[in-house]
């Protein structure tokens, strides 16, 4: 099964967390069964698919997940076959009968690539999931977790009932968090001073994008003090004559650029790290995630940090009252959300 | 049916194709442009060749630009989606 493109990227941002949808990424889950378990050709009829949605360790009511549609189709308020348990050893899955033929691996591809339809998808799933956990640790599945039946279901979670029992420890009374970090887009220490509209012939028209701060302003801040930056010509470097300009400064333009971007990427690694570094110290487990894209961003920030963290659930104040003095040492952007069911943390950490 | 949606996307595809060429040419133009910064800051060129080859550079870059206008694009949309790696060409 693939991801679709939009799902690791954030543009479901109405889905919560965004990373959640990383859930339909079964080989990092719990969900992790062998592809033969999903249903790979479609079933005649009226066959049902058992689909899992989270897998508990207490006996869960099933009165809870009354008026909860699931995956049924349409959204009913009661469905034909509603969300109920399933137990299995000592543990409680939470499972839906759907019909198998709309769950074929096949169905399910149309259904990703269909942002609504996922976004549908993703929301049913989260609602039952948080329901199942609110009374005590539960594992979320992955998105999509299916099954030929209770029988098959129920042999294929047993077998994984050790992986269980560990991820429902690891998460008994902790809460996952989303941080994000940002910093502002461009040029941090620069002013555009070294203008592009300077250069008459020169400036003008060949680089437009490339006005944003240089420190290096091509055609003034050649003169004599700047043997300091260690000029590759400052051994004929003192002959600025204009004759030699619009080459030459063109090129520390371009070189003031690739310098300033160095240097803004490497602050916002050190940026990233600090923050990871602090949350880390408070949570049980962290991890890191690929950051989003300017494209999703926008172009006015970048995005330094895209963590998740397993948090004790007493420990909210803490994590608010770093996050905060970050923001005051840092200047950075950081975004939390949460709490949320640990869906990052319910599979191998 | 596949056919009619070829149809419709095949000035799509024309854009996509101006656009993935264009991309391939400013990575060219982006990694010339370091060496030769490579080089200046090496010292080991002459004042003259410094000259001429930001010049050429530049008239390079400005070229560039050109395009992308006559395509009705902007060079900050050349780039391409490299997954986990980032981008092809570094975003600011």
């Amino acid at each position: 099964m693939t991801r679709p493109a939009a799902a690791s990227d954030g543009r479901l941002a109405a889905v919560p967390p965004e990373e959640r949808l990383a859930v339909v990424s079964p080989e990092q889950h719990l969900a992790n069964v062998s592809p033969e378990e999903h249903l790979a050709t479609a079933p005649p009829g009226e066959e049902l698919a058992t689909y899992v949605f989270a897998v508990c360790r207490r006996r869960v009511r099933e009165a809870a997940f009354a008026g909860l549609p699931g995956l049924a189709e349409g959204a009913p308020d009661r469905p034909e076959h509603p969300v109920r348990t399933l137990r299995f050893g000592a543990l409680t899955a939470v499972v839906q009968h759907v019909p198998a033929a709309r769950f074929t691996e096949e169905a399910w591809q149309q259904r990703l690539a269909d942002i609504r339809e996922l976004e549908r998808c993703a929301r049913a799933h989260h609602a039952v999931v948080t329901v199942a956990a609110a009374g005590g640790p539960a594992a979320p599945l992955a998105l999509g977790t299916l099954y030929h039946g209770d029988d098959r279901a129920r042999a294929a979670l047993e077998s994984d009932a050790e992986r269980f029992h560990a991820a429902l420890d690891r998460i008994d009374g902790h809460v996952e968090w989303g941080v994000k970090a940002y910093v502002a887009a461009g040029s941090s220490s620069a002013t555009a001073t070294a203008g592009t509209s300077t250069g008459g012939e020169a400036g003008a028209g060949a680089s437009p994008r490339t006005g944003t701060g240089t420190d290096v302003s091509p055609r003034t801040g050649t003169g004599a003090g700047t043997g300091a930056d260690a000029r590759g010509g400052s051994r004929t470097g003192t002959r600025t004559g204009t004759g030699g300009g619009a080459g030459r400064a063109y090129l520390e333009r371009k070189r003031g650029a690739h310098r300033d971007r160095a240097q803004r990427h490497e602050r916002a690694l050190r940026l990233g790290e600090e923050v990871d570094a602090e949350l880390t110290g408070l949570a049980r487990a962290g991890r890191r995630l690929r950051a989003h894209s300017q494209e999703f961003t926008g172009r006015e920030r970048l995005q330094v940090l895209n963590a998740t963290y397993l948090v004790a659930a007493e420990r909210e104040a803490e994590l608010r009252a770093r996050v905060e003095s970050l923001r005051h040492r840092t200047g950075a952007r950081i975004e939390v959300s949460g709490p949320w069911v640990p869906y990052s943390f319910a599979g191998e950490v | 049916m596949s056919e009619r949606r070829l149809d419709v996307d095949r000035e799509q595809m024309g854009r996509d194709l101006v656009s993935l060429v264009l991309t391939v040419v400013e990575l060219l133009r982006q990694l010339m442009e370091r060496q030769a910064l490579r080089r200046v800051e090496q010292g080991d060129l002459s004042e003259e060749q410094v000259e001429q080859i930001g010049e050429t550079l530049m008239h390079l870059d400005a070229r560039m630009t050109e395009l992308c206008e006559q395509h009705g694009l902007r060079l900050e949309d050349l780039n391409l989606d490299l997954g986990p790696l980032g981008s092809l060409l570094p975003r600011d």
